[in-house]
This record gives structure tokens, C-alpha cells and sequence, in this order.
């Protein structure tokens, strides 16, 4: 146990802020914002492209996958370095974090090429097709339906929520392709390019802004996709859906670790020159977020020192968990201790945070609307809350 | 930051467990409450381990192992609710008397506690503040040495210390003197954790010769330093009670059934198991990080240490309530073991200030600016 890492460690970080002082795009050139989690702007793409030729992208992979073939820690250090600098290495972050591992964990070569190098290129964007109005949570309770028919599947269905689907090049679809089986084993996993015919994506607005369009709903008629496109093995897709969960999302929390940071500092800078610091309630409530950011860094440290050891990281569990809700329940005290203050509201209009993909919200409340994204997307806390009684706590079903 | 056990502590870790699970069941604290055992061949067992000086420097008597070994040892004695003198000696004495410069009163006062020897420090006025800034307890020189006035309140194990490590104000700043418990007055008082010993030491018109001054240039700062030490003890202490409440709890709910199904199924106990598990997890990991900025020097030692102590009381409160509650009926019976380790979790929250108290440290201080 050593508050440092080695040498040899540091100057690997030494060498990626080196790297990135050098070669990330000044302020000036990235003010067209992205307006959706699979929208980019020509800067974006070549952010990610000149990370990719550089192995910086996704440090962990061969190089040909945009990496260098980096070790868990150097890939630990990474992404510390971007998240606290606030720092996107992509703002497709959906492809990045799970379409694109889950193609190179269960894709064929040819899938690898046709979608995996041109997504890590910033050549094409991905969004994420799983959730349907009828199955959220339950995800296995998916309906949308695809037949093979020939040389093609044959896709009829709706999904929900498939954040950035109206800026993508394709999506990761989820669908039932055997009615018959118990419903974890009749799913698959199919790539299907937006521009397919019987394809029809609606964006919608959240409750952040009509005009903050992420949210799709997408249409499947008679859509028809190449049986090449099958992701995986026919009926493995929930092999897939949980597969996509490797050592990328292992380090996830680093994001909602930067995210409590990010709200002590901001916070700090919100009531500088006040009288803050005399008002106890305050104060209490400040120390223990101060305190809850503190605890997920260790959490995650150890999670990380664990998984090197080879040991299971049972903390893992709750680091999703713990972090968004504390993050949450910070903002909304926030706003709240702001008084009068947190009525402030520059939403979209707000500057445009240099290379920071939740730079979009700028007020405090958008910040407490965004904070729901932690506890429902990704499985909800209480969903959450299930998984580690059962797997972790061992309590029964 | 490399934030896990080497082989060695896991080692220890695991032999502390098993040996303090055999040799302190529940059966020898209830002997002890019920005033029909006492806990002398524990802590002799605890000596002849070395733990008591397990973070001792070797040139004073001790093992030469570090705060995060010490804390891996307390975490379990939490996990028995240990009633010996333990923590005060090790926490609190030691760490006041390592701040001395010279080497020979280290070597005297240490180097006891190889061997069995105890003590505890005294800083705490009638009102339970522990603040070096405004101690309890006045001193004069005299010919003979220091003369002593006042009353210390809350002294953990005041009564069965050997040595009591005390900060006196003088009109020249304050002194670190190490008195003999034999010539203070001590009481113990009651307390709801009944194996901790709680106690009120007067030291009026005692007086002690001038070697029993230690040297150190700030005794304040010194008994500043050793109460960080004393506040990540209690802190790992109460991560292993919580510990201890809830797999009593947890298994309890495996073992359950009602509506023919274990009591475990029930979601509304899920949930409560996690939020739990999920506080405890918080303050050991910020336990451990206290030992370790304390293991290594490191100045976020004070900050640190507020953040265990309040980490560790947002754990008890929480567990404290939630796990009579999984027990329903039976959770409310002095048969049922739970209270003997709710008991110290509660306790140790309320000694060297609670979670509200330490809270307040840490948001002051982040809040001027203070890097985590
Ligand atoms: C910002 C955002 C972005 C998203 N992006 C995508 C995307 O790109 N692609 C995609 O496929 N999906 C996406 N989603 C959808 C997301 O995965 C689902 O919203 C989530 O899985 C919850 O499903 P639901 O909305 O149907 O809620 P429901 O499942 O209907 O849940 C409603 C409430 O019931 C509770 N509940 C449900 N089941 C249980 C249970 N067993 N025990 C206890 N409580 C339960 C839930 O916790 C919740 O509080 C996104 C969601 C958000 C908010």
C-alpha cells in the first residue's frame, strides 16, 4: 500500500500529458458544439483521429485498434489524466465505451474493419439499441424481432431512448431472433446501418431543453440488414449486452470520481467571497460531499489494485452506484444552499466548455437534471441496488 | 496510488481475524460486563503477538511496522469489540511519546509496551472537547519537577493505564508531561459501551520530576498529531463493529424465513444491506487512507483523519439502525450478541468528536481551497 505509483508509472503519465499539451486543438477551433452524444463536428473527429494514429486513443488495444498495447495501469493512468482535466477523448462516447469493445471482443475480422477502425477513426458514429418502452430494466424482456430471411435479417420492432441515433452512422441493435427461447436466449446482436430502408429515427427532446435532442425513438419496418451484420453467435446477444462490460467500463467511475471533483471545485468558486464558511449546515453538507469524492478515488483505487492482483474487486459493485447518487444529492443541495442564487439558468446558451463533453448545461439546475443520467441509464440504482445484494451480499433471489 | 494490502498485511489481516474471533467470542465480553471474567489473558495473548507495539520504532522496543499494519490489527479488534487497553496505548500514548527528540524517554516510555505495559493520554475538559489549544489540566514548576492542577474528563482506560500522557498549560505555553496512573485520582464512569473504560483523572497536587517532561518543542502540535492518530484508530475500530453488526445481520436474513420465504428475499432489506455495505466500504477505505497518510508522513494527515472519523460515524449510524431492525423481535434482547458490538461502534462515535464535528473539519477546509 503506497500513496505514489513507481517510477516507471509516472513518467508514462509524464509522457500522455506531454502528448496531450502538444497535440490537443486549441479553444478556438472547437466551438461548433456537438449537439448530440453522436454528432461530431469536423474538429471532433479530428481529435479522435489524431489520438487514434498517436495509440493514445484506447491506449489498451494493439495499435491497429487506435492503442499501444498499454498495461491496466498505464490504461488506469489515461484516463485519469483526461478525466481530471476534463479532457473527451471522444464525444461519441457510447461507441467508444461499449459499441466499439463489444465489436472487437465478439466481432468477425471483417466486422472489425467494416465498423470498429472507421468508429475509432471518427469516420463513422454508433449509438446503442437495447432499451424498448416495454423493456427497460428488463431488458431481456426485449420484442423487437428479427428474421432470417435469406442472405438478411428482417427487423420489426421499436426501440427507446438510443441516445444520438438521428446523428448515427449505425446502430447496435438488440432483437429477439428466437421467440421460442427462455428470454435471455433468444437474443441477438446486429449492426444496422441508419440509412436502411424501414429505418425511422425520431429525436426527442429531454426535459433539459425541447432543444436538446439526444433521446431517439427508432422504427424498425421490414428493415433489412446483411446476416453478416450479426454481432456474435445467433441467440448469444445477452453474452454480448453483458460482454461490452470489460475493462473500459471497469474504469467508468473514474468519470463520476471527476464529475464529485469537478462539483467540490465548482461549488467552492459558486460561493467564493461569501460568508459561506460561517454557516454551519453548510459547511456539514459541503464536508461530506468533500468526503464522498475522497472515498470513491480510494473505492476506485483499489477496485484497480485489486484487478491487477488478479483479485475480484467486489467495491466495483458499488462505485457506479454510490458516486451518481452522491453527485446527485450534492447538486440538488447545491442549488438549494444557493438560494436565490441557483435560480440562474444559461442551459444551452451557455459557453461551450473547451473539449468537455458535459460543458453542454451550465446552470445548476441543468447540472442536478443531468445528474438522473447516473442513477437510470446503465441500469438504475435500484436495479443496481439488486444486483450487488444478490451477487455480492449473497442474499437470496 | 497502489491502495491494496500486500501479502504481508493480508497475512496479518487474516491471522488477526482468526485469532481474535477464537480467543475474544462474545461469551468474554458478556464474562466481563457480568464482572465474572476479566480480559488480562487476551490482551497477555496480544502482547505476545506484538501488536500493542506493532508501529513502534525497533530503537524504542517496537516492531517497526507502520499506521496501516496497526489499523489492519484495531479493524479487527472493532470486529471482537475488544475490551483491553489496546487502542489508547497503541493510538494515543504511543504516538505522543514518539514526538519526543530524545531518544531515552522514547525508549523508557515505549519500550513497556513490548512487554505489556499500557497507557492513554488526557486532554479532554468536562465538556468532552478535545482541543490541545485549551487543555484541562494547569501546570507550575517547583523545585522538585512540575506541579500538576485540574481534572482530565473522558480519558479512555485512565484507570488501567500504566502511564498517562498529559498536556498541562503553564504561563510559558504548554507542557507534554507522562504521569504515573498510581499517583493520579482515577473514577471510572458509567458508560453505555460496557467493556470501554471511561474515566475521569484528577491530577491536583500531583507533582512529577522534570524527566517526566517530554521533549518536544510543541507539545500542542504533538498532541495534535497523536490525536489523528487516536481519531484513525476509533475510526478503523467502528469499521469493524459496523462490520460485525451487519454479517450478523446478513446472515441473519439467509436463515429467516417468514411468508415461507428467507427474510433475505425481501427487497426493502436488499436495499437497506447495500446502502450498508456501501458505508461501511466508504469509511474503511478512508480509514486506511488516514493510516496510510499517517504511515507515510503525509500532510493531508489532519484532513485525512476528519474524513475517517466522519466516514466511520455516517457507517454506525446507519448500521446501528438498520441491523436491530433486520433482527425485528429479537434484535431487542440482551441475549441476541448485536448491542455488544453496536455498542462500541455507537461509543467510539461519540469520543474525539463525531461525524458532525469532523464533517465541519473537512468542509472548512476544502472550502478554503485545500487540495484533496
Ligand atoms: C440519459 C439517458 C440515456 C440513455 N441512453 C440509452 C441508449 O443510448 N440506449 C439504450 O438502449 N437505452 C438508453 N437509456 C435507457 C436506459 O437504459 C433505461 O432508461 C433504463 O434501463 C431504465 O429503464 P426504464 O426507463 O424503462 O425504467 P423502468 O425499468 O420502467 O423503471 C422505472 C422504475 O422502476 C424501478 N424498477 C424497475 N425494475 C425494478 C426492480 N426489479 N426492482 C426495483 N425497482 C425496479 C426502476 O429502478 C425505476 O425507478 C438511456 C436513459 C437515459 C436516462
Amino acid at each position: 500500500m503506497k500513496l505514489t505509483f513507481d517510477a516507471e508509472t509516472e513518467s508514462f503519465r509524464q509522457t500522455f500529458v506531454d502528448w496531450l499539451e502538444a497535440n490537443m486543438p486549441p479553444e478556438a477551433a472547437t466551438t461548433e458544439r456537438p449537439s448530440s452524444t453522436a454528432d461530431l463536428p469536423q474538429w471532433a473527429r479530428d481529435w479522435q483521429r489524431t489520438q487514434f494514429d498517436a495509440g493514445w486513443l484506447v491506449p489498451g488495444n494493439p495499435p491497429e485498434y487506435g492503442g499501444q498495447n498499454a498495461t491496466l495501469i498505464q490504461q488506469f493512468i489515461h484516463n485519469e489524466v483526461l478525466a481530471t482535466r476534463h479532457v473527451a477523448d471522444s464525444f461519441n462516447p457510447q461507441a467508444l465505451g461499449i459499441i466499439v469493445p463489444s465489436i472487437l471482443t465478439f466481432g468477425t475480422e471483417e466486422q472489425k474493419e467494416r465498423w470498429a477502425i472507421p468508429i475509432l477513426r471518427g469516420e463513422l458514429t454508433a449509438a446503442l439499441g437495447m432499451s424498448e418502452p416495454n423493456a427497460g430494466s428488463d431488458l431481456a424482456g426485449l420484442r423487437t424481432k428479427a428474421v432470417l430471411d435469406g442472405e438478411e435479417f428482417v427487423l420489426n420492432g421499436q426501440k427507446v431512448w438510443t441516445s444520438g441515433a438521428h446523428d448515427a452512422d449505425v446502430i447496435l441493435t438488440f432483437v429477439r431472433t428466437d421467440p421460442d427461447a427462455p428470454k435471455h436466449k433468444g437474443i441477438s446482436c446486429i449492426l444496422v446501418p441508419t440509412d436502411t430502408e424501414g429505418v425511422t429515427r425520431r429525436p426527442f427532446g429531454s426535459y433539459i431543453s425541447p432543444e436538446d435532442l439526444d433521446f431517439n425513438e427508432v422504427f424498425f419496418d421490414d428493415a433489412r440488414v446483411p446476416a453478416e451484420n450479426l454481432l456474435g453467435p445467433l441467440n448469444a446477444g445477452w453474452k454480448v449486452a453483458n460482454g461490452s462490460l470489460g475493462h473500459e467500463r471497469a474504469m467508468l467511475w473514474l468519470n463520476y470520481s471527476a464529475a464529485l471533483d469537478r462539483f467540490v471545485d465548482e461549488f467552492r468558486n459558486a460561493v467564493a467571497g461569501t460568508d459561506a464558511a460561517d454557516d454551519d449546515r453548510l459547511v456539514d453538507w459541503y464536508g461530506s460531499v468533500a468526503i464522498d469524492a475522497q472515498a470513491v478515488k480510494l473505492l476506485g483505487y483499489r477496485t484497480l489494485a485489486k484487478t491487477r492482483r488478479g483479485m475480484i474487486p467486489t467495491e466495483q459493485s458499488i462505485l457506479k452506484l454510490f458516486s451518481s447518487e452522491s453527485n446527485q444529492d450534492a447538486h440538488a443541495r447545491a442549488i438549494e444552499e444557493l438560494g436565490a442564487l441557483g435560480l440562474d439558468h444559461e442551459t444551452l446558451s451557455g459557453p461551450f466548455r473547451h473539449l468537455h463533453l458535459d460543458g453542454y448545461m451550465n446552470s445548476w439546475f441543468d447540472g442536478y437534471l443531468r445528474t438522473f443520467a447516473g442513477t437510470i441509464a446503465g441500469g438504475t440504482s435500484e436495479i443496481q441496488r439488486n444486483i450487488v445484494a444478490e451477487r455480492v451480499l449473497g442474499m437470496p433471489r | 496510488m497502489d491502495f491494496e494490502l500486500d501479502e504481508d498485511q493480508i497475512a496479518l489481516q487474516s491471522a488477526a481475524a482468526e485469532i481474535l474471533q477464537k480467543e475474544c467470542p462474545p461469551s468474554l465480553l458478556r464474562a466481563v460486563i457480568d464482572g465474572k471474567g476479566v480480559d488480562d489473558d487476551l490482551w497477555q495473548t496480544l502482547v505476545g503477538l506484538d501488536w500493542p507495539a506493532l508501529a513502534i520504532d525497533p530503537d524504542a522496543g517496537g516492531s517497526g511496522a507502520t499506521a496501516v499494519e496497526l489499523g489492519l490489527v484495531i479493524e479487527q479488534l472493532g470486529y471482537v469489540a475488544d475490551p483491553t487497553p489496546f487502542l489508547a496505548t497503541a493510538t494515543q500514548f504511543a504516538p505522543v511519546i514518539e514526538a519526543s527528540s530524545d531518544a531515552e524517554q522514547r525508549r523508557r516510555f515505549l519500550g513497556p509496551i513490548a512487554t505489556g505495559g499500557t497507557g492513554t493520554l488526557a486532554v479532554a475538559g468536562p465538556t468532552g472537547r478535545w482541543d490541545p489549544a485549551d487543555p484541562p489540566v494547569s501546570a507550575e514548576r517547583t523545585s522538585g519537577g512540575v506541579r500538576l492542577s485540574g481534572r482530565a474528563s473522558f480519558v479512555i482506560d485512565g484507570d488501567r493505564a500504566d502511564e498517562i500522557a498529559v498536556l498541562a498549560a503553564t504561563d510559558s505555553g504548554p507542557l507534554a508531561v507522562v504521569v504515573p496512573r498510581a499517583d493520579a485520582t482515577v473514577t471510572r464512569e458509567p458508560a453505555f459501551d460496557l467493556t470501554m473504560h471511561v474515566t475521569t483523572v484528577d491530577l491536583t497536587g500531583v507533582t512529577v520530576p522534570d524527566d517526566r517532561v517530554l521533549a518536544v518543542d510543541d507539545p500542542t502540535a504533538a498532541f495534535t498529531a497523536a490525536l489523528e492518530s487516536a481519531v484513525t484508530g476509533l475510526s478503523l475500530m467502528t469499521v469493524g463493529a459496523c462490520q460485525r453488526a451487519f454479517d450478523m445481520a446478513l446472515a441473519y436474513t439467509k436463515e429467516r424465513h417468514q411468508f415461507d420465504v428467507p427474510i433475505g428475499s425481501f427487497q426493502a432489506l436488499k436495499h437497506k444491506a447495500v446502502d450498508m455495505y456501501t458505508l461501511i466500504e466508504r469509511a474503511r477505505a478512508l480509514g486506511l487512507f488516514a493510516a496510510l497518510c499517517i504511515a507515510e508522513g503525509d500532510p493531508r494527515r489532519p484532513l485525512a483523519a476528519a474524513m475517517a472519523k466522519a466516514a466511520a460515524g455516517d457507517a454506525q449510524h446507519l448500521v446501528f439502525k438498520h441491523t436491530v431492525q433486520f433482527f425485528g423481535g429479537i434484535g431487542f434482547t440482551w441475549e441476541n450478541d448485536l448491542h455488544l458490538y453496536l455498542r462500541r461502534a455507537k461509543a467510539a462515535e461519540l469520543i474525539f468528536g463525531g461525524a458532525a464535528h469532523h464533517r465541519a473539519i473537512v468542509g472548512r477546509h476544502v472550502l478554503s481551497g485545500a487540495d484533496l
